[in-house]
């Protein structure tokens, strides 16, 4: 396995490194192209929008980063360390401690309660039943729902299964959390609580990668990436202070 | 009119939608019809043949034992009053009084006993044996009773020697007026009297019938071992007094009058104990059978309770209240059943013949028993309620479905079971998974516990009965083999067949089942970190966990169920090791049936099936 | 009728009134029905009076608005390149950059896809600082709804923007 270790820009070592990525569906007239040549540098603690049309690719995209789908051709590498060509057992530790996935849908087991949910990725790990619990229940009060840990995911609302869904994805304190439209399925209010929560992960220096439709999230990350048909077409960083001032967006005289 | 017509084709279309499990459910009824067919056509057939040998061999209405009276210095002859007997009120005829001695038969080392009974060489007016070989005795040349030169393996030809004296065997007759080997001593109100010579013991079972001329019988006693008996053979005016001519007759208690008389129907009963034997090993196994029938119908019925919803929700929207739904969902199962029954009842007609060639002694084979309408009514019945009692809970549970919840549902939501959840915990990945998997739908482990327990019964009796034949045969001192073990052992076989057939139905669609259910927790298990392996071994480990509580519960359950179906007085327990070898085997065999589906559904990435499914 | 409006309308060429409005009104479309002659010309008359625009009588033709010529002065071209390049917000309505789009393409002042994405840009960071102003708020204060109603019209804003980008690629791309 390559592992040598390919400088980012910032000098650094960069956490999420994807070159030339491509994944294709069928063949001859009826090929896809999902994901068509991505090149992708993600910098530690840094938060990364990726925004474009529905079936542009993000999602697809989000699951060969995130070991959760093969990819046709392409390189990646996670933490200097080649990922792309690892064997199912590998790609399986991978999500284990160095991925956090959340999903659109939640994808919470109905049948746990919140915390037994959030305990599971620590299970599957290994861990003794009473370390992945003390570990889920910090997360639980660290995305404020201490109080709910023994609620199913029937007895929540959909901000708080998604909060739940995130609290899993720390539980191996991943180098990178992937959130594929992780506010697809909320209300605006559940969708400031998700937000506050991710602005509170990446002052704590979390990298996050988020494929997103909400304009919102897109504009709280670091970088802003654009998609269409499989491949970015622009990359934004949104610096600097605006024209106006939040009275006139108010509809205030200014 | 119109609904039943409109239930019936949808019925239709559905099955021929689903062939695959329409298929599966057929199979799993048929089999378990044409056992019960099998079990049912054994039970016309013992009289039958009986009859016919009785017509051919003029057979008596009545046998009786007359003692011997032994006058020094005179020939010993049978004592007046017993002799009166054949000027009895009712008796139109009879036959002997005929020596009857008892002889320890030799034949190329083996050893039985024969009852040995002098007759005329010229045929007499009643029971004349019919001959099914050779020619009838001759001075020097004994005929030997059709099962019994079977079980010794003599030919017409051969030599034997009874009493250390050399036979030829003249010829092989079947007769009416005792039951065949093995059965000679076991005529209620009848049974063997007499020693054999110099105190030799040999076990009732290992006695046949030959006969010989008189001079050549006379010729075996020796004054060590006087003559026992004189045989006499009856024929009745009314032959149906026969029963109650026994009944009058035995009531003398003094040693001079008649003794051991026996009624021709008691000799029929006893020379159906061999069928009798056959029945009592097809009956549970028909039953058996018919209980992982049931719980096949009832995964197949229940599996995909998605499709069922779907399928449901579909036929209220377009306008069809529940009443309508169950109705189609029974028809559909009740249809199938209908088909097995036929099929079954063809299947245990075209096989029959095989089983119920009703023992070498009988005359003629009665050919295929006929098929009352009886036979195929109850096998019918039984199919239809096979399919009633399965598919109950999934037509009732769709009937109540609302329509919206029905289109709107992947499937019935798992229920929580806390206790499972917090025992899992503990364990390692590839059973945490099962686990937690066999808990989502407790319902169908319980009832794959039952299908093990099941098949673990059938497999255990079946040891039993190889061991209790086993001791039998070891008791049995001169090797002869007894056509009813051996008869027995090879109806087993078929049943046993036929139970691991259902069962490795019953694993693999429950296993598949299971994967295809399990597909979208899998999935998340294996996107939250689980390898393909720990997932794939975990859905195997669902479907074995229930087994082991029901192999372990098959072990006392089949010991008790050859115990009732015996007759043997005590519990016969096979080894450990076989017992263990039988419970081990079956959870190999859940293991490796589970983990074909379980590991196809653990290839894919999981990315596809999460986009797809909620969990 | 908005002055800087008027003045992208002169900047491919000098027109008269009447073409002037035709144009206006193919723009537009049902959204202009309620437009009327008067407001164009009063619009023309106050960017006349401002020197931003010049105004020719017709040779030979009556004395009336819409038969004169008007033309940009060199004040009106830089109030125009200014205006193009103006990213603030909320304008007066959906119309005015509607038609800068429509202008910036027609004159080639700019390109129409560089003047989304630089106001696309700008409503992305007010939505930035909108968000985290709501972000700092308690829970249930009163600004926080006013705050929310922001939060809203910028993503339907910029949803709108979007639908601008994809056609206006589309165009470019056929053109």
């Amino acid at each position: 396995m390559n592992e040598t270790a390919v400088p980012g820009a910032a000098g650094g070592t960069p956490v999420l490194r994807a070159r030339g990525l491509r994944k294709h569906y069928g063949k001859d007239a009826a090929l896809v192209r999902a994901v068509d040549g991505v090149d992708l540098d993600v910098d530690a603690g840094e938060t990364v929008a990726v925004t474009g049309p529905s079936g542009c690719g993000k999602s697809t995209l989000l699951h060969l980063l995130g070991g959760l789908d093969r990819s046709s051709a392409g390189e990646i590498w996670l933490a200097g360390r080649r990922v792309d060509q690892l064997g199912e057992r590998a790609l399986a530790r991978l999500r284990r401690e160095a991925v956090g996935f959340v999903f659109q849908a939640f994808h919470l087991m109905d049948e746990l309660t919140a915390v037994e949910n959030v305990e599971l990725p620590g299970l599957l790990a290994g861990q003794s039943p009473r370390a992945a619990r003390r570990r889920a229940a910090g997360l639980l009060e660290r995305v404020g729902l201490a109080d709910r840990a023994g609620f199913l995911p029937a007895a929540l609302s959909g901000g708080q299964r998604q909060r739940v869904a995130i609290a899993r994805a720390l539980v191996a304190d991943p180098l990178v959390v992937l959130a594929d439209e992780p506010t697809g399925n909320l209300d605006s209010e559940a969708t400031l609580d998700v937000l506050r929560l991710f602005d509170s992960l990446h002052a704590a220096g979390q990298t996050l990668i988020i494929v997103t439709h909400d304009s919102r999230i897109a504009a709280t990350a670091d970088r802003l990436i654009s998609m269409r048909d499989g491949d970015f077409v622009d990359q934004t960083r949104l610096t600097g202070g605006t024209t106006g001032s939040l009275g006139t967006l108010a509809g205030l005289e200014g | 009119m119109g609904k039943l017509m409109l239930i019936g084709r949808l019925a239709a279309r559905d099955i021929r939608r689903h062939r695959a499990r329409a298929a599966l459910l057929l199979l799993a009824i048929t089999a378990a019809t044409s056992v019960l067919t099998l079990g049912l056509a054994l039970r016309g057939v013992t009289s039958h043949p009986y009859q016919q040998t009785r017509a051919a061999t003029n057979g008596p209405d009545v046998v009786a034992y007359l003692p011997v009276l032994h006058q020094p210095g005179h020939r010993p002859e049978v004592s007046p009053e017993a002799a009166a007997l054949t000027r009895a009120a009712g008796v139109t005829g009879h036959a002997g009084p005929f020596p009857d001695v008892w002889a320890v038969l030799r034949f190329h080392g083996l050893t039985a006993g024969a009852e040995v009974q002098g007759r005329a060489e010229a045929p007499g007016p009643v029971d004349q044996p019919e001959l099914t070989a050779g020619s009838w005795v001759r001075p020097g040349g004994v005929v030997i009773e059709r099962s019994f030169a079977e079980a010794l393996g003599v030919g017409v030809g051969d030599r034997v020697t009874l009493n250390g004296r050399t036979f030829t065997v003249a010829g092989i007759a079947v007769t009416a007026a005792r039951p065949p080997y093995p059965n000679l001593c076991y005529v209620n109100a009848g049974g063997c009297m007499g020693d054999f010579p110099s105190g030799t013991q040999i076990p009732a079972r290992d006695i046949g019938l030959t006969w010989a001329t008189g001079p050549d019988a006379a010729g075996l006693v020796t004054p060590a071992d006087p003559l026992a008996a004189y045989v006499v053979e009856l024929r009745l005016r009314d032959p149906a007094q026969a029963q109650a001519f026994v009944t009058a007759h035995s009531e003398s208690q003094d040693n001079a009058g008649p003794s051991n008389l026996a009624a021709w129907p008691g000799i029929a009963a006893a020379d159906g104990l061999l069928v009798q034997d056959e029945q009592d090993v097809l009956s549970p196994g028909a039953l058996l059978a018919a209980l992982l029938a049931v719980a096949s119908v009832a995964v197949l019925a229940g599996g995909r309770m998605a499709e069922h919803s779907q399928r449901t929700g579909l036929l209220k929207a377009a306008g069809g209240g529940p009443g309508l739904v169950a109705a189609v969902l029974l028809a559909e199962n009740l249809i199938l059943a209908l088909a097995a029954a036929a099929a079954g009842l063809l299947a245990g007609w075209l096989a029959a013949p095989l089983i119920t060639s009703p023992g070498a002694a009988l005359v003629g084979t009665p050919g295929a028993p006929s098929l009352t309408v009886a036979t195929a009514g109850e096998v019918t019945a039984v199919a239809l309620v096979v399919a009633l009692v399965a598919t109950l809970v999934p037509a009732v549970r769709a009937a109540r479905i609302s329509t919206v919840r029905a289109l709107a549902d992947v499937a019935r939501p798992p229920r929580r079971r806390p206790g499972l959840i917090a025992v899992s915990r503990r364990l390692p990945v590839p059973l945490l998974l099962g686990l937690r998997l066999a808990a989502r739908r407790l319902r169908r482990a319980a009832l794959s516990t039952a299908s093990f327990a099941v098949t673990t019964t059938g497999l255990v009796a079946v040891l039993s009965f190889h061991v209790a034949a086993g001791q039998y045969q070891a008791a049995s001192a001169g090797g002869l083999p007894d056509p009813a073990v051996t008869r027995d052992g090879q109806i087993l076989l078929v049943i046993t067949v036929v139970l691991i057939a259902l069962t490795v139905l019953n694993a693999v669609c429950a296993a598949w089942t299971t994967a295809l259910d399990a597909r979208a927790a899998s999935a998340l298990a294996r996107a939250l970190g689980a390898t393909p392996r720990q997932v794939s071994a975990g859905i195997a480990a669902a479907q074995v966990m229930p087994a082991v509580p029901g192999a372990l519960l098959g072990v006392p359950l089949g010991i008790e169920l050859f115990a009732a179906a015996s007759h043997i007085g005590r519990l016969v327990v096979p080894p450990t090791w076989w017992l263990a070898a039988a419970v081990l085997g079956v959870l190999a065999a859940a293991a490796a049936l589970a983990s074909i589906p379980a590991w196809a559904g653990a290839r894919r990435p999981p990315a596809d099936i999460l986009q797809a499914e909620a969990v | 009728m908005q002055q800087e409006v008027v003045l992208a309308m002169l900047a491919k060429e000098p027109s008269h009134g009447y073409e002037l409005r035709a144009r206006l009104q193919q723009a537009l479309g049902p959204a202009g029905d309620a437009m009327n002659a008067g407001q164009i010309y009063v619009t023309l008359g106050r960017l006349e009076k401002a020197g931003l625009v010049t105004c020719e009588q017709a040779a030979g033709l009556a004395d009336r608005p819409d038969r004169k010529v008007y033309a940009l002065t060199a004040d009106g071209q830089q109030r125009v390149t200014e205006w193009v390049t103006d990213v603030s917000w909320p304008g007066p309505g959906l119309a005015e950059f509607h038609l800068k789009l429509i202008a910036a393409a027609a004159a080639r002042l700019a390109d129409p896809l560089a003047i989304i994405d630089a106001q696309r840009r700008e409503l992305l960071r007010s939505l930035r600082d909108t968000q985290r102003a709501a972000m700092a708020e308690p829970d249930g204060s009163d600004a926080a709804l006013l705050l929310e109603g922001i939060v809203l019209r910028l993503q339907a804003d910029l949803r709108w923007l979007e639908a601008c980008e994809r056609k206006w690629t589309g165009r470019k791309d056929r053109s």
